[in-house]
């Protein structure tokens, strides 16, 4: 089955080459290193995470509120908290947001 | 509205209430209901008195399901290791695949020296897509 | 053909060892090339395997019996479709499949998520060690590449795998099972790799959610065909092999729903590795059940050798997930704690207990065999009665949850509120419950609670939809806003019709049995049943023989049905071929079964009536198009993900 040898060949060699393409391509890179996120790259992404989740937390709260899920009492109790949480977590990432933040709000 | 007076993980014991509940449920059912029916082959039939599974291989056949008189048929040991026979009265459907040389399972008791099957329990294993190469019977 | 077949294989295991050696050491050491090139030895696999698929594919359609596998599994007259549905049909070849497609999944994987290299680093690893185990498999101990002098015909496809349902039913299984692996193996990378964001829930929420539909629809498929082919009157009979399929479901489901809770609150991340390993665990089991012969069931057989690696594996995993949890735990402390009982957070945790309670007994009643054979020397076994006490132990609740769940709140609920959401639901299902038990539904009171529950979940789920819809002006308009819960309300809805349909032919159905002459009838239900004639026909491989039976309900004929049976000559077996009415009056079947055609000519008929079965169906297509919706990429939340985990993104 020669045939079947040279495909398999043929294979093998084309599954080296793309294994081995990284090394290839740069031979002598200037940095090898695998960078993983620092201290503060950690730090804004669980800002960001918290940013969204409060976001999405007001959104959520704003809606069920409308359809009569949460009381006024109990949407006047939690929009404070959940607000200022959001207003924070956009403080500490971008601090020209809050503006954007009040715009948001307003336009429900 | 008054705030709620802070609760110290009220998820622990939730959860391990839950878990109790689980397993009161459990426990009350298998303690009810008995635990499982013994699955048992021709060999093991004399040792017990009451409902079992028969695992077993049809080695003859004979009769009408559906008759007055039912099916009798002969099962022995999986394995060939045991001389034993059970002689099964069966009424009801009989599974497409039964024939002789097949593997069974029926539900029943044994009375006087005859194993006397639950109506349709019969019920036979599908030739296996998993078997390794057997040759072709 | 053979032999490039096997080097394929060979050059896969070869590739993905590689992936998994030199992807830890590069994660570990932080090398960036060599990350690279384990991920390129991963992509290269799928290449390597759909080379080897793509053979054993031309070698069943070619009827190449010098192919082992080949001659085991079909025969010269055996149609084309099935031929190549043959592919699944045996060992070999389905672990061929499992690896197909992990292999093309973790492809897609890791292509989508090439961005981020510090997560991938890990994920690489874990998949190129769960493809590994599947590869040597194929390799070393069960290849579909053996080869032998050629028989002048195959054994043949066994008849009752001969059926449309056999080209579709075992993929989408497969899609399913082997899609839990995906957030396995990111649930895993991002505990090895330290991570404490959410990036590997976002990454794999659209694999979790695709991998259950599937699952999910697969299972619908193998019931329905068990009901049409197999023909014992039912759908599900908690064989081993079906639960390994429904274990793996239930943990995924239970996941879908934490996950959401771990995304809004941060909490139960511990809770979420758990079941996501456990999920996974399960779907490895599930094929150990499958092909081991360890447990006894109508699908599997013999003990095959293939039983103990397996679960050689499974311990593998358990021991690698349950250590790598423990170790990591001082990473997974919770973000808040749950601050009531009464709030969505605590609906989701019960459904997950309930879920993850059932799972468990499934788990415990598949094992019992082994455990007590171990435990005792003797073999028991639990049926039908077990499995349908939890069912209805674990099961009703669970849907009464469904409808209570999207009522309340997230945080906590004052009661107030909930009487108002509740009195509506709550007035629905009362009336129902009464009107049921006045025409006669007491009789089951499992399925009377049933039907009272899905009641209250059904009013439940319209109530949201028609408050939504005040909120936001149109349906459209609120589906599209909030793809994700309104999806999962329409796939909430299909279970609630899965669950009247399931009630409603087990709890409600009648059975009737009778030795008919020509020209004879028989009562069920209201249904009358003549039986009028017999014949034969020739068919492509097979004799099939049929009883002529009129319906007619009062005086009016409806159906004309023809229960009978097939005999293949090559296969030398008879299947049972039945016959069914779907009444849609009440969504129900009349089904009919040749129990056994005597020489003189007598039929012994089994009649079935089973209302609203045909829900169950219906149910399957309702849950797809809800889980569509659920799964459909919402444009604003994709762009906000990308930025958020755009690496050092300022202002935006």
């Amino acid at each position: 089955m020669t045939l079947a040898l040279v495909l398999g060949g043929v294979l093998a060699l084309a599954a080296v080459a793309f294994v081995a393409r990284p090394f290839l391509r740069e031979p002598a890179p200037a940095s090898d290193r695998l960078d993983e996120p620092g201290e503060p790259e950690r730090r804004r992404l669980a800002l960001a995470e918290e940013r969204d989740h409060a976001l999405a937390a007001l959104k959520e709260l704003e809606f069920d509120h409308r359809t009569g899920k949460v009381s006024d009492e109990d949407y006047r109790s939690l929009v404070g908290p959940l607000r200022r949480r959001a207003a924070e977590a956009l403080r500490s990432l971008e601090p020209r947001a809050e503006g954007r933040h009040e715009r948001v709000r307003s336009s429900r | 509205m008054t705030k709620v007076a802070a609760r110290r993980s009220p998820a622990r014991l939730v959860i391990a209430l839950s878990v109790a509940a689980a397993l009161a449920v459990f426990v009350l059912y298998t303690s009810i209901a008995g635990a499982g029916t013994p699955q048992i082959q021709p060999s093991d039939l004399p040792h017990h008195a009451g409902q079992v599974l028969l695992v077993g291989k049809v080695v003859s056949t004979s009769g009408d399901a559906h008759s007055h008189g039912g099916m009798r048929f002969v099962l022995r040991d999986v394995s060939h290791g045991s001389p034993a026979r059970a002689t099964v009265v069966y009424h009801g459907s009989v599974p497409d695949p039964y024939r002789i040389g097949r593997e069974v399972v029926v539900t029943g008791k044994l009375r006087n020296d005859v194993f006397v099957a639950n109506t349709d329990s019969l019920t036979t294993k599908c030739p296996s897509k998993y078997a390794p190469a057997k040759s072709k019977t | 053909m053979p032999a490039l077949g096997r080097a394929a294989l060979l050059l896969s295991f070869g590739l993905v060892l590689y992936a998994l050696v030199a992807g830890s050491y590069a994660a570990w050491r932080r090398r960036r090339r060599l990350a690279l090139s384990a991920q390129n030895a991963l992509l290269a696999s799928f290449l390597t395997t759909a080379i080897a698929a793509g053979i054993l594919w031309a070698a069943l359609a070619r009827r190449d019996f010098s192919f082992v596998y080949v001659s085991q599994h079909i025969s010269h007259s055996l149609p084309l479709g099935y031929a190549l549905s043959a592919f699944w049909g045996g060992q070999e070849g389905s672990l061929l499949l499992w690896l197909l497609i992990l292999s093309g999944y973790a492809a897609l994987a890791v292509w989508l998520n090439r961005g981020t290299r510090e997560l991938m680093a890990w994920v690489v690893p874990v998949l190129a060690g769960v493809a590994g185990f599947f590869a040597f498999m194929l390799c070393f101990v069960s290849s579909p590449f053996d080869t032998a002098p050629a028989p002048a015909d195959g054994a043949g496809m066994v008849p009752s795998l001969q059926n449309p349902y056999m080209l579709a039913h075992p993929p989408l299984l497969y899609l399913g099972y082997v899609g839990l692996t995906i957030p396995f193996a990111f649930a895993m990378g991002a505990l090895l790799s330290r991570r404490t964001d959410e990036r590997w829930i976002v990454a794999t929420r659209r694999w979790t959610l695709t991998a259950w539909t599937f699952l999910g629809v697969g299972q619908l498929l193998g019931a329905h065909w068990a009901y049409v082919e197999i023909g014992w009157g039912g759908y599900y009979a908690w064989d081993p092999v079906e639960n390994a399929a429904l274990m793996p479901w239930l943990a995924a489901t239970a996941f879908l729903h934490s996950v959401m809770i771990q995304e809004k609150r941060g909490m139960l991340k511990v809770w979420n590795m758990v079941l996501v390993a456990l999920a996974f665990c399960l779907s490895i089991f599930g094929t150990f059940l499958t092909r081991s012969g360890v447990v006894s069931s109508i699908h599997s057989f013999s003990q095959s050798p293939i039983g103990g690696w397996f679960l050689g594996f499974i311990v593998v995993c358990v021991v690698f997930s349950v250590a790598l949890i423990y170790l990591r735990l001082p990473i997974l402390r919770a973000r808040t704690k749950l601050e009531s009982l009464v709030s969505r957070e605590a609906t989701f945790l019960y459904n997950n207990l309930l879920l993850v309670a059932f799972c468990l007994t499934i788990l415990w009643g598949v094992t019992y065999p082994l455990l007590t054979q171990a435990l005792r020397g003797e073999t028991r076994s639990v049926s039908k009665p077990y499995y349908d006490f939890f069912l209805h132990s674990f099961g009703l609740p669970l849907l009464l949850l469904m409808g209570i769940g999207p009522l309340v709140a997230w945080r906590r609920a004052s009661i107030r509120a909930l009487s108002r959401m509740f009195l509506i639901p709550f007035g629905v299902a009362a009336a129902t419950g009464v009107a049921l038990v006045a025409a006669g539904f007491g009789s089951s009171p499992p399925g009377l609670l049933a039907y009272t529950f899905s009641a209250f979940v059904l009013a439940s789920i319209v109530l949201e939809f028609v408050r939504g819809r005040r909120a936001t002006g149109s349906v459209v308009r609120l589906i599209g806003r909030n793809r994700r819960r309104y999806g999962g309300y329409l796939v909430h809805a299909a279970i609630v019709l899965l669950a009247i349909g399931i009630a409603g032919s087990s709890s409600y159905q009648t059975v009737r049995e009778h030795a008919l002459r020509q020209g004879q009838s028989m009562e069920i239900a209201g249904y009358t049943l003549t039986y009028n004639g017999l014949g034969s026909k020739q068919e492509a491989n097979a004799l099939a023989t049929r009883a002529t039976v009129d319906v007619s309900r009062g005086h009016s004929h409806v159906a004309t049905l023809h229960p009978g049976k097939n005999t293949y000559p090559v296969e030398k077996t008879t299947s049972n071929e039945v016959s069914i009415y779907h009444d849609p009056r009440n969504l129900g079947d009349v089904f009919l079964i040749a129990d056994q055609i005597d020489p003189n000519g007598t039929l012994y008929l089994k009649a079935l009536v089973k209302p609203l079965v045909n829900l169950i169906w219906a149910a399957g297509f309702l849950f797809v198009f809800g889980a569509l919706v659920a799964l459909w990429p919402d444009a604003v939340e994709q762009r906000r993900l990308a930025e958020r985990y755009a690496s050092g993104a300022v202002a935006a």
